[in-house]
């Protein structure tokens, strides 16, 4: 299998002295093309801030990440920017979208960012709205959209532009169990069809037997449990 | 520049009109505050050196240390034919100025300042609402400004009143010939000027205007009247004219009132301008931070600000400027006028884009401080 992302010791600290908070330690992980992830934890764990280092936001106070084999350096913002724009896709807890441009507009800036010509960017938007069952919605504003919907397009904007990464952080949270189970469904059907890496941090358990791989962080330090013993023994990390 | 700045530019701003309409006449407002302030600074100096600019003349022949027009003192009148007969002066005669006190019809005094012109009206007034210039050639009669009428206590022509124990009868009204001294100008002959001026006597006089021969270097001539002529001063119209300003402005509790007015102004318009165009950023920095954090360069972003700075900055400067223009119209003959030059506008212009750009600047820093991981936190 193909090698897309590593964090190689990478360590994070917040603060500094007397106040230093030791969030995450040491944490090694490998991901594979086409492999879809969940990451959970208890709150205030350091979900969002391993997240954020995948997506090449935060810096890691240790350690290195490596995209398509190659280390990330996290002194250099425009190269950051570099990766975020080619490589990566996001999906945050609130949509996020722009409220001033329309659904297609939403979706199209982001291929134009990543530099895809006008014809690819047509074809990519068609599918994808047909896909994600977006096609009334082309047209409307964030706004006129549920918050369902809404997730729904942050998953196209997410994959718009071919990424190899694609990274959510509770997608799910502000929705209810049916809309969130329909998002997180089509969230992995859609990056598995793009084989793209899918990381997903999310606090609902009953979530995770979807996922090919179940990493939970506790204490700092990253561990990864078995698909199949899963369910029973990550309970205790409900908040 | 990227090709979604433009869009994502317009987007921005016509999402919310009601903002973007508040926003523009905001600044519009702000500009026009600032323009009107200047404005009047500009007519303030414009009257201020209004009748030596209109009198059409090279140089003026004075009395020495002469702060300004209004404080011109008595020379002898010979001194004409002595400038007259100076190589390269082509033209020479005498305008007499003096501070008068003006009797109302009815008794009524009031504070004038006298100008005695000479056999070619030069320094007269030069718009006539009614009646005519050459009008002063007769025995005791005067020409006012339509603006002072009231003041005067004198409405039509044939009007009397009296100063000096002299009847002054009205043979014309000129128009916007202001003051910005509390004394109105009366336009006379320097023949009946001399009754009205206790302080002057027959052969006296308080300048001598000339016109150069053509083709003659103007500082040559100053230069021989200098050595010519004892215990008198000589300067260009321009050089008078930017004393008399300078005075005025400088030197005068008034002229500085007027000139720290302009400053707050400016200051004010400047401040509301830069502020109005910083609120319009902070209030998509949210979206900001979800554009850094899904890979658009930091170039783009700062392109996107800029270009709605400039565009929002231009239209308010467009329409602050129309009403400039109709506040200069309505007020061009009114006692304080708006008015404005080529360089003054420009000025005013660069320095308003230049305030959009220093919005931009601090908004720009403002989004650059943002963590792009602050989207992940909501
Ligand atoms: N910018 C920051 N500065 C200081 N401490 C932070 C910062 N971001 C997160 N933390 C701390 O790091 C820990 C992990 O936070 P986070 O990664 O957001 O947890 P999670 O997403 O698992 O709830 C928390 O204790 C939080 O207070
Ligand atoms: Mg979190």
């Amino acid at each position: 299998m193909k090698s897309i992302m590593a964090c190689q010791g990478i360590s994070k600290s917040y603060g500094s002295g007397d106040i230093l908070e030791r969030v995450l330690k040491r944490v090694d992980l490998e991901f594979f093309e086409g492999q879809a992830s969940v990451l959970v934890g208890p709150s205030g764990s350091g979900k969002t801030t391993l997240l954020s280092i995948l997506g090449c936001l935060l810096a890691p106070s240790e350690g290195q990440l490596l995209i398509a084999s190659e280390a990330v350096n996290f002194s250099d913002k425009s190269s950051l920017t570099e990766v975020r724009r080619q490589k990566l896709g996001f999906i945050f807890q609130h949509a996020q979208l722009l409220p001033f441009l329309t659904i297609e507009e939403n979706l199209a800036i982001v291929g134009r960012n990543a530099g895809m010509d006008d014809d690819d960017i047509k074809q990519r938007l068609d599918g994808l709205l047909y896909r994600l069952e977006l096609k009334a919605m082309r047209y409307k504003h964030p706004a006129q959209l549920s918050g369902g919907q809404r997730q729904r397009v942050a998953i196209a904007r997410a994959l718009l532009h071919r990424p190899s990464i694609v990274l959510a952080d509770e997608p799910t949270a502000a929705l209810d169990w049916n809309t969130g189970k329909t998002v997180v469904e089509l969230l992995l059907e859609q990056a598995r069809m793009e084989k793209a890496v899918l990381v997903v941090v999310t606090h609902d358990t009953r979530m995770l037997p979807l996922f090919d791989r179940i990493l939970s962080i506790a204490d700092g330090i990253l561990s990864e449990q078995a698909q199949t013993a899963a369910a029973e023994n990550i309970f205790y990390t409900q908040p | 520049m990227h090709s979604i700045v433009i869009p994502i530019s317009i987007r921005m701003l016509t999402h919310n009109q009601m903002r973007l309409i508040m926003t523009v006449i905001g600044i519009a407002i702000a500009f026009f505050l600032a323009a009107a302030q200047i404005g009047l600074m500009v007519g303030w100096i414009n009257t201020n050196s209004a009748i030596i600019k209109h009198a059409g003349v090279d140089i003026w022949v004075m009395a020495e240390e002469t702060r300004a027009f209004e404080y011109g003192t008595a020379i002898p009148r010979h001194r004409i034919q002595q400038v007259a007969s100076i190589p390269g002066v082509a033209w020479a005669e005498g305008l007499l100025t003096s501070w008068s006190l003006w009797q109302h019809p009815h008794g009524e005094r009031i504070n004038v300042e006298i100008i005695g012109l000479d056999r070619s009206l030069v320094g007269g007034p030069w718009m006539l609402l009614d009646g005519a210039t050459e009008n002063v050639i007769q025995p005791k009669t005067v020409i006012v400004d339509e603006l002072h009428q009231k003041l005067l206590g004198v409405y039509n022509l044939g009007d009397e009143a009296e100063m000096q124990g002299s009847r002054a009868i009205i043979g014309g009204f000129s128009k916007g010939v202001r003051t910005f001294t509390a004394l109105p100008f009366i336009f006379t002959s320097i023949n009946n000027a001399l009754d009205y001026s206790p302080s002057y006597n027959d052969e006296e006089i308080t300048y001598v205007l000339a016109r150069i021969a053509p083709n003659i270097d103007a500082n040559d001539v100053r230069n021989r009247i200098i050595k010519e002529i004892n215990n008198i001063e000589v300067l260009t119209t321009d050089e008078f004219a930017e004393r008399s300003v300078k005075y005025w402005m400088l030197e005068t509790g008034v002229g500085i009132t007027v000139i720290i007015t302009a400053l707050l102004g400016l200051l004010v318009g400047a401040v509301i301008m830069s502020q109005t165009l910083f609120a319009i950023t902070q209030d998509h920095i949210a979206n900001y931070a979800t554009l850094l954090a899904l890979g658009f360069h930091q170039k783009t972003l700062r392109q996107i600000v800029l270009a709605q700075s400039l565009s929002l900055g231009g239209l308010g400067i467009i329409i602050g400027s129309i009403l400039f223009f109709a506040a200069c119209n309505a007020s061009a003959r009114s006692p304080i006028p708006l008015e404005t030059t080529p360089t003054v506008s420009m000025g005013l212009i660069a320095f308003s884009l230049l305030c959009c750009i220093a919005a931009s600047w601090f908004s720009i820093r403002a989004i650059f401080k943002l963590d792009p991981v602050t989207v992940f936190h909501g």
